[in-house]
C-alpha cells in the first residue's frame, strides 16, 4: 500500500522542478504511476510511506511530441497508447507499435509513459530495446535557483544496471528524442509467460532500411532486452549486415552469434536458444516490412486509422 | 493524510469530495462513493477487475492516484445502463452465459464495452487482444469473447438485437439455452462480495502473519498496537474463549498461532481499527519474539526417523495414509509380459480465485455472532466456530456472501475466527479483506505430490497389476488433506479394470503452506501419473493409445479398485468422442511415420501473435461461428 504525506500536481515545469528541487529525502516523482503503485506491495518494498509523490501528468511542457528533421522529440509525458493511436507516431517511429501492442495491455498503456519505462531501468523493460535501436536522448531538467539547468545524455549511458540510471538529484526527463525512421521496416519479438501483462523474458528490437533495389541493407539496428543487466545494441550484428546482400543465411549465421551476448543470472540455457531465433525472426520480419513499408505493412490500419 | 478538494463527473453526476488525492482512484470510488461495482482482484494492475473510463479511456482504477482524475469524467459498471436495463454488451453477457462466479464480469464488461467504442468492427483475435488485460478464473474466455463478438453484431448493425433476448425453452429446460438467473446482478456490478459490504461503525481488520517457517511464539506484545489512536482491539490466541482448532477433518489448526507458528504466513494477531491504513500501520507495533525450530520442507523428510515433528498429537508427521488392497499384487506381476516403474511429481498450485478472501463479522441484538464470508463451507464453519468462541450454535450464525471464485479454496475457516473474535470484543461489527498476496500466502494449495508407479501388463495391452505409492505434502495444516488422500486412492489408478492392485496414499505435515482441496481432490495428481503410464505402455507395447485405454477399461459389471460392482460406465463413449474430437490417426504413437495429419488445424489453438488490430480490414466481415 503507497500512502504519500503531500501528493503534488504541479502545472508547469519550473514548478514540478522547484518542488522537485526542495523535496524531501524519500519523495518521488510520479508520471503514469504503473511501476511506483505495485512496487509499494508485499513482498516488494510492502507499505510505504513517501513524504512527497511530486505528479507529472499535468505538467504542460512534458505533453505532445513533435519532428525535428532526423529526429523525433516526445514529451516525458507521452504514453504507451500514442504510439498505437497516432497514425504520425507509427509512421516517425515504425518499431513503436510492434513493442507497445506488446506492452502490459491497452489499459496499462494509457497512463504507462515510455520515460517512466527508462527511468525505471528495468532490465525486462521493454521501452530500452527500441530506444537504443532508435539512437535515443533523453533531455534532463533541473533547477538551479534562478534559473533551468538542461543537459542531454544517450540512453544508452544512461541506463547503468537494473534499476540504477545517471538521474542526477533534482532532474526530471523532459523529453525523449529519437531517429526519425520513417521508411524502416520494425519487428518487435518478445517471450514471457503469457501474451498480456507479461514481462519480457527475452525481447528483440529490429528495424533494416533496404537499399533501392530492394536486395541489400542499407541500415540496421538491433537491441535486445531481458537477457543480461541492461539491454544492449548490437552493434557488431548491424555493422555485419550493413552493406550485405539479403541473404538467410546469413541472417541465421549472425542470428546465432547473438546467443553469446546473453548475460543474464537465470534461465541462461532458454535464453541463449530464444535469443537467435528472435534475432533472425526480428530481421526477417522488418526486411519483409522494409520491402513493402510504409503502406503494405502491417502499419496500414494504423495508418488509415 | 492530506486532503485536497476533488471534482470530477461519476456517471453523469457532479461529485465533489474532500480526501486524500494520493489514494487510488479504485479506494475512491469504493469507499468514497460506494461504487463496488468496480472490484479489486489484485490491486497491481494484473487482472482488471477495477477497469474504469476516464475521460473516455479505459484504464485500471488500481494503478491511478484519484488525484490524477481530477476534473475528469469517469464512467464505472454502474453507470453504463440506467437502472432497470442493461445495455447490449450486458444483455450478450447474459445471453452467453458469460458469468459465473461474476467477480471478474464487471471488469469484462468494461473492456468489452471499451472495444466496442475503439473498435467497433474488431475481429475475433483483435477482440481477444484488446481484452488481454482482464482475467477471469472460472467463466473461461469462450463465452465471454463470443458474448463480445455478438454484442459486437448488434452495435454494427450486423445482426438483429433480438439475438440478445432469451431464447424460448418449450416443454424442457434441458436442450435449450437457458439464461442464468443472477447474471444481470453481475453485468452490472450490483451484486454485493463479501468485500463490498459496509456496516454503520464498522471496524477494518489486517492480520500479523508468521515470517517464520517453523518458530515457537516465545512472547506477543501488543501494547503498543493496543494505544495506537484508531486501533479498537488487537486478538491473539489468548482471545479465544472455548476449544480452540479448525479443520475440515482433524481440528488441528489455531484461530491464529497458538504457542508456534508452522508456516509462513500464519495468523499470529489480528488487529481491528477505524480503517484499514491504520490497522496496517499498527501491525507494525506487536512485537512478536519467536525462538526458530528446525523445518520441514520436503515431505520424504517428513517421514525419516528423528525429524521435526510439526503437531505433537502425530509425531510420525503423518496427516493421512489410506491403503487399497484388491486381488493379489504378487501374482499378478508374475503373470506379466512387461513391467513398467517410473515416478511421477506435481507441483503446487494456488486457486487464485478472483475475489481474494474477505469476510464481516457481527454480534446482533439477540447476541448472535454472526460471520458473512464466501465460505465453501459454511455449516460445518458454524459447528466449528460454536465450538470455538464457547456459544451454543443457536448464537452461531454464518452467512455465505457471493463466492467471486472458490475452486476448494475457500473450505478452509482461516479468516472467520478472527473476524468473530474481534466483532465479540469490540461490539462493532468487523471487515476483512485479504491483499492478493495474502491470499496467496495464507490459503490452501493443491497438494504437490509424488507417485512411485509399477505396472504389469501382458504383451495385448492388458494390466495384471498395479502398485501406486503417492506420497503428498500436506503442508503446516491438515485441512482437507484426508479426503484428498481418499480420492486420489478410490481415482488412483483410473478408469480401468485392474484385478490386483495395492494402492497407498499418504499427506504428510511438513512447514510449507498448508495443501487443501481443489479441484479434483487429488484426481488430478493420479490421473497424471496413471494416464501417463497408459501412454508409456502404449508406446512399450506397440499398441494405439486409445486401443490399450479401451482394452482396460471399465465397463458395466466391471469391479472398482475399492470393489464396487458397477451397472454402468461411461468411457468407452468419453473415449470415442475425444478420438473424433482430436482427428485421431488410429495406430501406435511410434509408427506413423514423419507427417501426421491430427496436429494443428480447427480447435487447436495457434501460437501466440499480437498485432490482429493492425490486420483488421475496416470492412471485416468476420462473425462468431
Ligand atoms: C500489470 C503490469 C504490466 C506491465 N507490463 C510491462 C511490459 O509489458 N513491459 C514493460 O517494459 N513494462 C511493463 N510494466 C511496467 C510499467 O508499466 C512501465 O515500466 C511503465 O512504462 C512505467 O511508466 P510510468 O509512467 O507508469 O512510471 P511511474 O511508475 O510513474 O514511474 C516509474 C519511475 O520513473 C520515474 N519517473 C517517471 N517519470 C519521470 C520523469 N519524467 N523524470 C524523471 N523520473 C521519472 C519515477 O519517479 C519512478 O521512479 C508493467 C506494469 C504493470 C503493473
Ligand atoms: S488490475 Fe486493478 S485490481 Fe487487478
Ligand atoms: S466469472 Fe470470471 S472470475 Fe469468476
Amino acid at each position: 500500500m503507497l500512502t504519500f504525506e503531500r501528493y503534488e500536481m504541479p502545472a508547469t515545469l519550473p514548478e514540478a522542478l522547484a518542488l522537485w528541487a526542495e523535496a524531501p529525502a524519500g519523495a518521488r516523482l510520479v508520471a503514469g504511476a504503473t511501476d511506483i503503485l505495485p512496487w509499494a506491495r508485499e513482498g516488494r518494498a510492502g507499505d510505504v510511506d513517501l513524504p512527497l509523490g511530486i505528479d507529472l501528468s499535468r505538467v504542460a511542457e512534458l505533453r505532445g511530441y513533435e519532428r525535428h528533421g532526423a529526429r523525433v522529440r516526445l514529451g516525458a509525458n507521452t504514453v504507451w497508447q500514442d504510439f498505437l493511436d497516432d497514425p504520425r507516431l507509427a509512421r516517425w517511429l515504425p518499431v513503436m507499435p510492434y513493442c507497445s501492442v506488446w506492452f502490459a495491455d491497452d489499459q496499462i498503456r494509457q497512463q504507462a509513459t515510455l520515460a517512466g519505462n527508462l527511468v525505471n531501468a528495468s532490465p525486462a523493460a521493454d521501452g530500452t530495446p527500441p530506444v537504443l535501436a532508435l539512437n535515443g536522448e533523453l533531455e534532463l531538467r533541473r533547477w538551479a535557483g534562478d534559473h533551468i539547468m538542461c543537459r542531454t545524455m544517450r540512453v544508452e549511458d544512461f541506463v547503468t544496471g537494473p534499476g540504477a540510471t545517471r538521474l542526477a538529484p533534482g532532474e526530471i526527463v523532459n523529453s525523449v528524442t529519437l531517429d526519425c525512421t520513417e521508411g524502416y521496416g520494425a519487428s518487435f519479438q518478445k517471450v514471457g509467460l503469457r501474451r498480456s501483462l507479461v514481462i519480457s523474458v527475452a525481447c528483440v528490437a529490429a528495424l533494416v532500411k533496404l537499399d533501392e533495389t530492394g536486395t541489400r541493407f542499407e541500415d540496421v539496428r538491433l537491441a535486445m532486452g531481458g537477457v543480461g543487466p541492461v539491454p544492449e545494441r548490437l552493434r557488431d550484428i548491424e555493422d555485419r549486415l550493413k552493406g550485405a546482400a539479403l541473404d538467410a543465411r546469413l541472417i541465421a549465421e549472425v542470428a546465432e552469434a547473438a546467443a553469446a551476448r546473453v548475460a543474464s543470472r537465470s534461465r541462461v540455457e532458454y535464453r541463449r536458444r530464444v535469443v537467435p531465433g528472435f534475432v533472425r525472426a526480428a530481421l526477417e520480419e522488418a526486411a519483409e516490412r522494409a520491402r513493402t513499408a510504409p503502406q503494405a505493412a502491417g502499419l496500414k490500419e494504423a495508418l488509415n486509422a | 493524510m492530506p486532503e485536497m478538494t476533488l471534482d470530477m463527473r461519476v456517471n453523469g453526476r457532479k461529485v465533489t469530495r474532500r480526501a486524500d488525492p494520493g489514494q487510488r482512484l479504485l479506494d475512491f470510488l469504493r469507499d468514497e462513493l460506494n461504487l463496488t461495482g468496480t472490484k479489486e482482484g489484485c490491486g497491481a494492475g494484473e487482472c482488471g477487475t477495477c477497469s474504469v473510463f476516464v475521460d473516455g479511456k479505459l484504464v485500471k482504477s488500481c494503478l491511478m492516484p484519484v488525484a490524477k482524475a481530477q476534473g475528469a469524467d469517469i464512467q464505472t459498471v454502474e453507470g453504463l445502463a440506467r437502472p432497470g436495463e442493461l445495455e447490449a454488451i450486458q444483455k450478450a453477457f447474459h445471453k452467453t452465459g458469460a458469468s459465473q462466479c461474476g467477480y471478474c464480469i464487471p471488469g469484462m464488461v468494461m473492456a468489452a464495452t471499451s472495444v466496442l467504442r475503439e473498435a467497433p468492427e474488431a475481429s475475433l483475435d483483435e477482440i481477444k487482444e484488446r481484452m488481454g488485460g482482464n482475467i477471469c478464473r472460472c467463466t473461461g474466455y469462450s463465452k465471454i469473447i463470443e458474448a463480445v463478438a455478438l454484442a459486437r453484431d448488434v452495435v454494427t448493425g450486423r445482426a438483429s438485437p433480438a439475438v440478445l433476448e432469451p431464447e424460448g425453452v418449450g416443454d424442457s429446460y434441458i436442450g435449450h439455452n437457458v439464461r442464468r438467473l443472477d447474471a444481470p446482478s453481475k453485468v452490472t456490478g450490483r451484486l454485493k462480495y463479501a468485500g463490498d459490504m459496509v456496516m454503520p461503525g464498522m471496524l477494518h481488520m489486517a492480520v500479523l502473519r508468521s515470517p517464520h517457517p517453523h518458530a515457537e511464539i516465545v512472547s506477543i506484545d501488543t501494547s503498543g498496537a493496543e494505544a495506537m489512536e484508531g486501533v479498537a482491539c488487537v486478538i491473539t490466541a489468548d482471545d479465544v474463549p472455548g476449544k480452540d482448532g479448525f479443520g475440515v477433518f482433524v481440528h488441528d489448526q489455531p484461530v491464529m498461532a497458538r504457542g508456534k507458528v508452522r508456516h509462513v504466513g500464519e495468523a499470529v494477531a489480528a488487529i481491528a481499527a477505524e480503517d484499514a491504513a491504520t490497522a496496517r500501520r499498527a501491525l507494525a507495533k506487536i512485537r512478536v519474539e519467536y525462538r526458530e525450530l528446525p523445518g520441514l520442507f520436503d515431505p520424504e523428510d517428513a517421514l525419516k526417523p528423528g525429524a521435526p515433528v510439526i503437531h505433537d498429537y502425530a509425531p510420525d508427521n503423518v496427516v493421512k495414509h489410506i491403503p487399497i488392497r484388491k486381488g493379489d499384487v504378487d501374482k499378478g506381476f508374475a503373470e506379466a509380459d512387461l513391467i513398467l516403474e517410473d515416478e511421477f511429481s506435481t507441483q503446487q498450485v494456488e486457486h487464485a480465485y478472483l475475489e481474494p478472501e474477505a469476510g464481516l463479522a457481527y454480534v446482533d441484538a439477540d447476541d448472535v455472532v454472526t460471520v458473512i464470508s464466501p465460505s465453501q463451507n459454511i455449516t460445518h464453519h458454524r459447528h466449528m466456530l460454536s465450538e470455538i468462541i464457547a456459544k451454543p450454535i443457536n448464537k452461531v450464525r454464518f452467512i455465505m456472501s457471493p463466492v467471486g471464485g472458490g475452486f476448494g479454496g475457500k473450505e478452509d475457516m482461516i479468516y472467520q475466527g478472527m473476524l468473530a473474535l474481534a466483532a465479540m470484543k469490540t461490539d462493532r461489527p468487523v471487515r476483512l479483506v485479504f491483499t492478493r498476496e495474502e491470499s496467496i500466502i495464507a490459503s490452501a494449495k493443491r497438494h504437490p505430490s509424488r507417485v512411485k508407479y509399477r505396472m504389469g501388463l501382458k504383451n495385448d495391452g492388458r494390466i495384471t497389476a498395479i502398485r501406486f505409492e503417492m506420497l503428498s505434502d500436506g503442508g503446516a495444516y491438515g485441512m482437507s488433506s484426508e479426503g484428498v488422500m481418499r480420492k486420489a486412492a478410490i481415482l488412483s489408478c483410473g478408469p480401468y479394470e485392474v484385478e490386483n492392485l495395492q494402492v497407498d496414499t499418504t499427506a504428510v505435515y511438513t512447514n510449507n503452506t498448508p495443501s487443501g482441496a481443489f479441484r479434483t481432490f487429488g484426481g488430478m495428481q493420479a490421473q497424471f501419473a496413471t494416464e501417463s503410464m497408459m501412454d508409456i505402455a502404449a508406446e512399450r507395447l506397440g499398441l494405439d493409445p486409445f486401443e490399450i485405454r479401451r482394452r482396460n477399461m471399465m465397463r458395466a459389471g466391471s469391479l472398482t479398485h475399492t470393489q464396487q460392482r458397477l451397472t454402468s460406465a461411461s468411457i468407452d463413449r468419453v473415449l470415442e468422442a475425444a478420438e473424433q474430437a482430436s482427428r485421431w490417426e488410429p495406430g501406435p504413437v511410434g509408427m506413423r511415420g514423419p507427417t501426421r495429419g491430427d496436429l494443428g488445424g480447427p480447435g487447436t489453438r495457434a501460437p501466440c501473435t499480437l498485432g490482429a488490430r493492425f490486420e483488421t480490414p475496416k470492412d471485416s466481415k468476420e462473425r462468431v461461428a
